[in-house]
């Protein structure tokens, strides 16, 4: 009975927000006719706004899971275009002019089952020698890559992978772990293999493990082998409905904006009571019920944090009670340096917020706030709609969970860059803070520039930062000329084209090292002229002069190489207002604003010694 | 609702279709929509909303509304 009311509740829902922000698995009960009903009821509430092709590469049916995509796709303000290739993995749909190359997918999944990795695999594993087993692992997984690559050259796109679990239990039973022979290490290594040599020779592509998933169902809850064996569709209800979800948080991946950063509230999300007046010794933060949940949630935002998510606190409290709990509580897991900003005091949360967004140079649409308090996540969602708002549940049983169905929250690849960003902002704090002391000593900007000793590396080309570069063109919103989106292998096609000049640099200074912050790409059209495409630059580098000392060393460059004209444009976004005169300030003429070109000629690049740094240039 | 009108419902919804396209003599034969895909979702639906179980055997008997309807009643 519950559970009908509550699904009626869904059909009253009359913003997308709302079922958005919903945290817990609240969709994991709901069956296909209610799915089916729920989404006929948000598709009535207006278009989606993202547009996104999806492909299958598929050995066992795949298209009954459709209405269950269609249905997460719809949550999360989606429409989908999805392609089913015929059964099979084979390179056929690699090939120019296949159905799948012609549905040009923004994601193309591969849902394989075991025995296309190799035919061996039909017999048990646990039959063979040590041995077989090993050259039966390589030659698995050597079959499966070589197949892979042979599509990732084809698709621009993402792909992700995934293999069938196994519908029976481990071979040798319950105590298979055990036998030297055993099946589950032995599948377990094929899929370690199998990610690692998609992580190093594959762009772009990533491997989702079904048996997570299996894990979290049961295998009976899993399978329906009523379907297996009729119609070679594997999944029952729950199973499909999860497998979807997490397909779909792909695609919100790669078609949403990044989020960057979570913003706690202190009381009753860090810990339980209020730190004003109960005071350190008497706040629920321990080994003990409900303590030890906010414990665990602290652990999970942890998690978070070494995903590359950055940590900031807005708290109405007086701020030395906060400071005092993260510097000396013995419990408390999230201490004062694993958060790049801090407002702890009376001010109204929203105005806090998007001081944060200022501090850190970031949008508010990459802000995921927490709060228990219904007051405060109310005030959030008027003022600041494009902040994604997470009201921790009533319970403290569940509240170590509510960040996990956030899809935003995964991330497909991590880079070191994303490691180090807590590091980089506070880098960035401690740059304000000369920055201040230089213009109360009555020193100019030039001073300040110069007293930080920066150091600009240029590279052209560089294959080593592919992934870094596409990331840069999907995260970059606001110091970004064009927009354009790039996946790696794009970028690196443009890496590897004799037509293309892309540039990419990092500013080291007095304070530390940006990494890669910047990216030209350039298109060249002829002997002598040449097209700027995209010009973007992380907001973390935003003025030291950098992005001149950038365009006019490349320019150079390029004048060596007998370019003469530069032509260039700027794409006007809701974010990029920034840029608008960049080209104009930078010696480049237009008649729209939005259309320029800049004769080399005439107009020659500046000099290295013009700029208050270093410059060197690597190809 | 009789058991008629909730399969009706059922296959509509399926289908992508309103009720008032369906009545009690649709059936897979004479809509376009209700390919072998549509009546494995169908099966799904009907065991999820009426809390039964069918047989594989029983998946493409019940290939028309009458059908359904006649099994639902019967069990």
């Amino acid at each position: 009975m519950g559970r009908t009311s509550s699904f009626e509740d869904l059909l009253e829902i009359t913003s997308l927000k709302q079922l958005q922000e919903k945290t817990g698995n609240w969709f994991q009960s709901l069956t296909l006719l209610e799915a089916q009903k729920l989404q006929r009821h948000i598709n009535g509430l207006g278009a989606s706004t993202h547009n996104v092709k999806l492909g299958f590469i598929h050995t066992y049916t795949s298209d009954l899971l459709n209405p269950w995509l269609e249905f997460h796709a719809s949550i999360h303000d989606i429409d989908l275009d999805i392609y089913h290739a015929p059964y099979g993995m084979n390179v056929f749909e690699a090939q120019a002019g296949s159905g799948l190359v012609q549905h040009n997918p923004d994601l193309t999944v591969f849902m394989l089952q075991r025995e296309d990795l190799h035919p061996l695999i039909k017999q048990p594993v646990t039959g063979l020698s040590v041995e077989q087993q090993r050259s039966l692992k390589d030659d698995a997984v050597a079959n499966v890559i070589k197949i892979l690559k042979a599509f990732r050259h084809a698709l621009h796109g993402r792909m992700v992978v995934t293999i069938l679990p196994s519908r029976f239990s481990a071979e040798t039973g319950m105590y298979d772990l055990q036998s030297e022979f055993s099946e589950v290490d032995w599948w377990s290594n094929v899929k370690k293999e199998i990610s690692r040599q998609i992580d190093e020779t594959l762009d772009s592509t990533a491997y989702m493990d079904l048996d997570s998933l299996l894990a979290s169902v049961g295998r009976q809850q899993f399978f329906d082998l009523r379907y297996w064996y009729t119609t070679r569709y594997p999944f029952a209800a729950q199973a499909a409905n999860l497998f979807a979800r997490q397909l779909v948080s792909v695609v919100e991946v790669i078609c949403k904006p990044k989020a960057k950063v979570i913003i706690l509230d202190a009381d009753n999300t860090m810990w339980g009571g209020v730190i004003g007046e109960d005071g350190i010794n008497g706040i629920a933060l321990g080994p003990d019920y409900p303590g030890n949940a906010f414990i665990d949630f602290q652990r999970r935002i942890l998690d978070f944090k070494e995903r590359g998510f950055i940590l900031a606190i807005c708290s109405k409290n007086n701020h030395q009670d906060v400071i005092e709990v993260l510097q000396n509580h013995p419990h408390q897991v999230l201490r004062e340096d694993m958060f790049s900003a801090l407002k702890i005091n009376w001010e109204p949360k929203h105005i806090n917020i998007q001081a944060i967004a200022k501090e850190l140079n970031l949008g508010l649409d990459s802000f995921i706030f927490v709060d228990d308090s219904d007051y405060e996540c109310g005030v959030v969602r008027k003022e600041l709609p494009q902040v994604h708002v997470v009201q921790t549940p009533k319970k403290a049983v569940d509240i170590p969970y509510c960040l996990d169905n956030i899809s935003r929250l995964e991330i497909l690849s991590l880079t070191q860059e994303d490691k180090n960003k807590t590091q980089l902002y506070a880098q960035e704090r401690q740059r304000k803070a000369l920055q201040s002391k230089v213009s109360d000593g009555g020193g100019d900007i030039e001073e300040y520039l110069h007293s930080l000793q920066m150091e600009m590396s240029i590279e052209l080309n560089a294959e080593h930062w592919v992934e870094r570069l596409a990331q840069l063109t999907q995260k970059t919103n606001q110091f970004n000329l064009t927009t354009r989106r790039y996946s790696e292998q794009q970028v690196q096609e443009y890496i590897s084209s004799n037509n293309w000049l892309v540039a990419s640099f990092s500013l080291a200074d007095a304070f530390g090292d940006s990494g890669v912050v910047g990216l030209l790409l350039i298109e060249l059209q002829g002997p002598d002229a040449a097209r700027i495409d995209t010009l973007l630059m992380s907001c973390r580098v935003i003025g030291r002069k950098a992005e001149s000392a950038f365009l006019e060393t490349v320019l150079t460059s390029l004048q060596q190489q007998g370019i003469s004209l530069v032509r260039a444009e700027y794409i006007p976004t809701m974010k990029n207002k920034l840029v608008q005169d960049f080209y104009s300030n930078h010696q480049f003429s237009t008649s729209d604003n939005f259309a320029f070109e800049r004769s080399l000629i005439e107009q020659k690049p500046l000099r290295a010694d013009d700029f208050p740094m270093k410059i060197s240039l690597a190809s | 609702m009789d058991t008629q009108e909730h399969v009706i419902q059922i296959v509509a919804e399926t289908l992508n279709l309103s009720t008032s396209e369906i009545n009690e003599s649709s059936a897979m034969e004479n809509l376009e929509l209700w390919d072998s895909m549509a009546q494995v979702n169908l099966m799904m639906s009907i065991e999820q909303t009426f809390d039964l179980e069918l047989d594989p055997e029983d998946f493409m008997k019940l290939n028309s509304v009458s059908n359904i309807v006649e099994y639902v009643d019967n069990q």
